[in-house]
């Protein structure tokens, strides 16, 4: 009899219970995968929670065309080492089709038009269930979401009437056009998160550790120098030290300065840090007091 | 370390989204540019409001009410916390019994100056309901009623009566004021004539619910499949234990197979302990599939088999009333079946938390004693026995609402 349980086992335990949820209730699950820690946690517990079969989800990169090269040559490594089935669909030739107008500025940002991609991806594939790796501590919008998120037709999250989800019944049944996003590591914490990686020994891209970068310093964020974001004359370019604590696009992701050069340092300096993950690390999240809410209702996971 | 799950409870305005910016702030586990961000929301200058860290949505912010479940995490050397708030509002009492089905505590807030109200009851009875193992009933807004011992021991007395009727267990009662502080995480030098621990010391002393028994149930949750074409059963072994070589039966079907091999994680065992996530496979190819229930053929506590169970509903769906006649599809762990409610029988009343006879009893939030008949016979414990095999959803075959919990009585 177990009577006092490790944290991480409680929470192991509890995705992968979720994924069991997934492959049993839906007929076309798909993973959602940005080369990122949490999407790379996500196929770590498909494989455990599924073994001894190979996980069966495939893989959807949503590309917005301003990834990290690093993230890209991490998610190729995975698909082959894992066999994984890669799918990926870009936000260009989205703009292309649609005739959509690109985004444009300092740091031109495709997040409003990555929903639209993924909900075209949605469709074309007939996926109804989107496992992602949305983590409730991030955000606070986030941290109001159920597990099994029912989206509407239109891909858009009803805050005000989600289902009311007990004990460990998860309710997948959806109607013909409705998808569900569901989001097995809702209760871990960045720090959890980290933990996990080390003591399971997870690999993870070399963005995360300290490396030698040119950046440009924007109101107090350090943001990579890149062919996706334009410099004018105020900008000057320094090199920096840092390692990156979320990895999104190139255009809205800060980099921190830090010597932290492997899992055990990062876990420190995250202990030690005083500032939020995406607080420290999204130029997106702080244009509005609702960002993620209001992006939400427009299909984003 | 381990992790303690706990929900805050109470009528509107009674405090609860401040209780829980008071215990995260105090922690000190808010970051710098959450509390700026926060402070930016609220008009008013050079003060945190508290509860706007909870308050994740616009129309919350707006309102400056709860109207969803939001989840919040902190943790001591000690424990991982998973905070649920919870809405104060009637209307939202069926986002609060979402919050409130997994967790190892809730927090009751009484405000000190209303005393105990009709939310108050409604919350202890969906603790009662879910048979949640601990209580804590804070009594708010200390500094309101200067301290007063006397009015904290009135409103403690209140409410053990309610406490006694409902058959709450491990109750236990703080003045508090979550605003400033006091008995929340450090002991409050207004009130020294209550010398128990504060709110914060009981969550880190009290115990984690915890599911074992002496009964084994095994719950499908899905086949594997691999190459070589052998079956694998996966899911959680909700109770009890099972090793290579017991005799199993595989339910409603009451098949029989012995356990050939288990599988937790990646590694091959021999057996296995209540909370494991394992895959079993069985001899001469017997298999299961999504939703049966596996108990011991031998020296275990024999599963109940009907197609007519008596049943402790709450209605969540507010677009529909409750219809005696209507097919749902019901579901208990992965188990799906049709059913119908075929008969109403009472409904507790909220002040006297009596069986209700009367008529017309299917509001939104009620809780009603009902005859639930499925489609096909299921096996289940009564929730007095087992609650993870004793306890079900019903969903609308239309829309695919959630539209009750049931606990099963008998």
């Amino acid at each position: 009899m177990k009577l006092v349980s490790n944290y991480l086992d409680t929470l192991e335990s509890e995705s992968i219970y979720i994924f069991r949820e997934i492959y049993g209730q839906f007929k076309k699950p798909v993973l959602l995968f940005s080369g990122g820690k949490d999407s790379t946690l996500l196929i770590h517990l498909a494989r455990k929670a599924l073994f001894p079969a190979n996980s069966p989800f495939p893989l959807l990169h949503i590309d917005t065309g301003h990834n990290f090269k690093e993230a890209l040559d991490f998610r190729d490594e995975l698909v082959s080492k894992f066999g994984f089935k890669l799918i990926v669909r870009k936000v260009e030739d989205t703009i292309k089709e649609k005739n959509l107008v690109d985004s444009t500025g300092k740091f031109p940002s495709r997040n409003i038009l990555q929903s639209i991609t993924l909900l075209d991806a949605i469709n074309e594939f007939g996926f109804d269930a989107c496992i992602g790796g949305g983590r409730r501590d991030e955000e606070k919008a986030r941290a109001k979401e159920r597990i099994f998120s029912i989206r509407d037709k239109n891909g858009a999250w009803q805050p005000y009437n989600q289902r009311p989800e007990l004990w460990k019944l998860f309710n997948g049944k959806i109607n013909k056009g409705e998808n569900v996003r569901v989001f097995p590591i809702s209760n871990w914490s960045e720090l959890d998160v980290w933990n996990y990686i080390l003591r399971e020994k997870i690999e993870l891209p070399s963005l995360y550790f300290a490396h030698d970068r040119e950046c440009i310093n924007f109101n107090g964020k350090l943001i990579a120098v890149s062919d996706f974001i334009n410099l004018d004359e105020n900008d000057i370019i320094e090199k920096k030290k840092v390692r990156y604590r979320t990895v999104g696009d190139m255009t809205c992701t800060a980099a921190i300065e830090s010597e932290a050069a492997n899992i055990e340092q990062v876990i420190d300096e995250i202990a030690s840090s005083n500032i939020s993950e995406r607080g420290e690390t999204r130029i997106d999240d702080q244009f509005s007091d609702a960002a993620m809410e209001d992006r939400k209702l427009q299909g984003y996971f | 370390m381990d992790i303690l799950r706990f929900i805050t409870a109470g009528s509107i305005d009674d405090g609860k989204s401040t209780l829980i910016g008071r215990l995260l702030y105090d922690i000190g586990q808010i970051k710098s540019d959450v509390i700026q961000s926060v402070s930016k929301s609220n008009k008013a200058v050079n003060t945190i409001n508290l509860a706007h860290i909870t308050d994740g949505l616009r129309s919350e912010r707006e309102q400056g009410i709860t109207i969803d479940i939001a989840y919040k995490y902190f943790t001591t050397p000690n424990r991982k916390y998973i905070i649920t708030d919870a809405p104060g509002h009637f209307q939202y009492t069926k986002n609060l019994v979402t919050g409130a089905s997994e967790v190892d505590a809730m927090i009751i807030l009484i405000d000190a100056n209303n005393g105990i109200t009709e939310q108050t009851r409604r919350h202890s009875l969906v603790a009662s309901f879910l048979n949640i193992p601990n209580v804590l009933v804070a009594i708010n807004k200390m500094d309101d009623v200067a301290y007063s011992e006397e009015q904290f021991t009135s409103i403690k007395n209140q409410y053990l009566v309610i406490a006694e009727k409902l058959k709450l267990q491990n109750i236990s009662f703080f003045p508090i004021s979550a605003l400033l502080g006091d008995n929340v995480n450090l002991a409050s030098s207004n009130m020294i004539w209550y010398k128990d621990n504060t709110l914060m010391q009981c969550l880190e002393t009290i115990n984690a619910k915890i599911t074992n028994n002496h009964i084994t149930r095994f719950s499908v949750q899905c086949v594997i499949e691999t190459k070589n074409f052998e079956k694998g059963f996966a899911g959680k072994l909700i109770s009890g234990n099972l090793k290579i070589g017991d005799s199993i039966e595989i339910n409603p079907e009451r098949k029989s197979a012995i356990i050939k091999n288990i599988i937790i994680g990646k590694s091959y065992k021999n057996e296995a302990m209540a909370g494991d996530d394992i895959c079993l496979y069985f001899e001469n190819s017997i298999e299961a599939k999504r939703g049966d229930l596996i108990s011991k053929s031998a020296n275990d506590s024999p599963l109940l088999f009907s197609n007519k169970l008596e049943t402790t509903l709450c209605w969540l769906n507010e677009e529909k009333q409750l219809q005696s006649g209507e097919e749902y599809l019901l579901r208990i762990n992965s188990f799906e079946t049709k059913c119908s409610i075929t008969s109403i029988l009472h409904k507790i009343d909220i002040q006297s938390f009596e069986k209700n006879t009367e008529k017309n009893l299917s509001g939104i939030n009620d809780f009603l004693g009902v005859i639930i008949e499925t489609a096909e016979e299921i096996s289940y414990d009564p929730f007095s026995i087992l609650p993870e095999t004793g306890c079900g959803i019903l969903i609308d075959l239309k829309t695919n609402y959630t539209s009750a919990a049931f606990i099963i009585e008998k």
